[in-house]
């Protein structure tokens, strides 16, 4: 956690979080005054979720995501917590460059949408074409802008030609410069409320979607792909296929077990605010449920190391999340029956 | 997750560390800043050596006068070449075209310029590979 100056001299603490949205939407109500942890954003713009986009390829591998659309949490916290936003694109850059200039200079601090691939600050390993990384841009400095990354750990100095290329890259879900801040919050928002329509909202993603890709169907549906992929797509294929689910899972700013723990973590801290003893025990179960994740990317990358000499295989791995998505059905169920006894 | 369990095994994001929710003590949930972990590293490793094995087999194809060092300086950006087109505001099918080596080198300045422009690779460079 540090502390920054804005251009209007207004200090900013930034704190490390482990999803980009979820940490940007988070630091802009706490600029407005309203403290708000990042699990809490996260649960009440209901982020956790499953899908696989199995005709959707990127570098030639499907899809495989554990949370919602990317801007969704943004768009749907703002909305639940009765905060209203402006949100900016652009079709020409340099128009886009100096609205964000004239607004960090009057001391508002701006999210930004951008292309992960052209952030050079970051690990290489880091960088890929992906057009749905948020930042925040606190202030010019001197060739460039002082911004808050909420994935790593201190604040970082950024290239003004890294961020105009960042900001206007193009390829799957274009950004267009997207830019967004806060135009008012409310002083005390409902979070009672808010918590509930997310947690509602949440239930009906993983439970209720009546195509097989998505949510807990969604689970069902890749687990008897992966058990199957050795012999339909060869043992390398399935390897290069079961190694990407495990990065999506991991990898991209999720904070453990593709959401489950950050989701856990939302869970606990709205027990406590509704003084619910399921609420926490609830939490509990999804801990547990994360684990089994974890494990489940364990023996994945088992298989991929050593391939194929050791006990693991295919069955093992496509058994775990077969026993992650009857625990998740069974807790989304709970959680359902359990939200509606809830009072705002 | 508890916060003794968050893995700790390699430096691998250079420096940086990523935030991972885990239960502390008490039992609460906090970020504990994790500095890598192996099974990641596995999966992760396996992309990333993907990538530079089909870069390095388009480095041979263009010194070998096969493909242009459009090709690679592309794949150098993880780039496809719609990806390429739009960015550089030249059609896909033109992109493509401009693979051929021949082709490639009969380019105007002004395509040139916007092909250095959109992969942020100026003058000679993009007319070359590494040796």
């Amino acid at each position: 956690m540090n502390t920054e100056l804005t251009a209007a001299g207004k200090p900013f603490v930034h704190h490390h979080s482990a999803h980009c949205e979820s940490g940007v939407t988070s630091a802009l109500f706490r600029e407005k005054g309203v403290e708000i942890s990042e699990p809490m954003i996260f649960g009440i713009g209901s982020g956790i979720f499953f899908g696989h986009l199995f005709f959707v390829k990127m570098v030639g591998l499907p899809i495989t995501t554990f949370r919602g659309l990317p801007g969704s949490v943004f768009k749907k916290a703002g909305k639940r917590l009765g905060a209203k936003f402006i949100t900016k694109r652009f079709r020409n850059p340099q128009k886009g460059m100096d609205e964000l200039r004239q607004l960090i200079k009057e001391g508002i601090i701006v999210g930004l949408t951008t292309n992960i691939y052209w952030l050079s600050y970051f690990p290489n390993r880091f960088r890929f074409q992906f057009n749905g990384h948020n930042l925040i841009a606190l202030r010019e400095i001197e060739g460039g802008f002082r911004v808050s990354d909420p994935v790593l750990e201190h604040p970082v100095d950024c290239v003004t030609d890294d961020l105009e290329r960042a900001r206007f890259a193009h390829g799957p879900l274009e950004p267009h410069g997207f830019m967004y801040y806060p135009a008012s919050v409310p002083k005390n928002p409902d979070i009672k409320k808010a918590c509930i329509k997310g947690m509602k909202d949440t239930c009906n993603m993983m439970l209720r979607i009546p195509i097989p890709i998505f949510g807990i169907r969604g689970m069902r549906f890749l687990a008897k792909r992966i058990i199957a992929s050795p012999q339909k797509l060869g043992f390398d294929e399935a390897c290069r296929h079961l190694a990407n689910i495990v990065r999506m899972q991991e990898e991209i700013g999720t904070g453990g077990a593709g959401f489950r723990f950050m989701y856990a973590a939302f869970l606990q801290e709205a027990a406590e605010l509704f003084g619910s003893d399921d609420l926490a025990r609830l939490s509990q179960g999804m801990t547990a449920i994360g684990d089994i994740w974890r494990e489940f990317a364990v023996v994945s990358a088992r298989i991929v190391k050593q391939r194929g000499k050791s006990e693991d295989n295919f069955d093992k791995a496509g058994g775990l999340m077969l026993i992650c998505a009857d625990r998740e059905e069974a807790l989304f169920r709970e959680l359902h029956i359990t939200v509606r006894k809830l009072k705002a | 997750m508890k916060v003794n369990e968050v893995p700790q095994d390699i430096t691998y994001y250079e420096g940086e560390k990523r935030a991972c929710y885990a239960l502390n003590d008490e039992g609460k949930y906090v970020i504990v800043p994790s500095s890598g972990w192996s099974s990641e590293e596995v999966v992760n490793g396996l992309a990333v050596a993907e990538l530079a094995a089909s870069l390095e087999e388009t480095r041979k194809a263009v010194l070998s006068g096969l493909k242009s060092p459009l090709v690679y300086h592309m794949e150098r950006r993880q780039m496809t070449p719609e990806i390429l087109g739009k960015t550089a505001g030249i059609a896909a099918f033109r992109v493509k075209r401009h693979f051929k080596p021949g082709i490639f080198s009969k380019l105007k300045l002004s395509v040139l310029d916007r092909y250095a422009k959109a992969l942020a690779v100026y003058g000679e460079e993009l007319k070359t590979v590494p040796k």
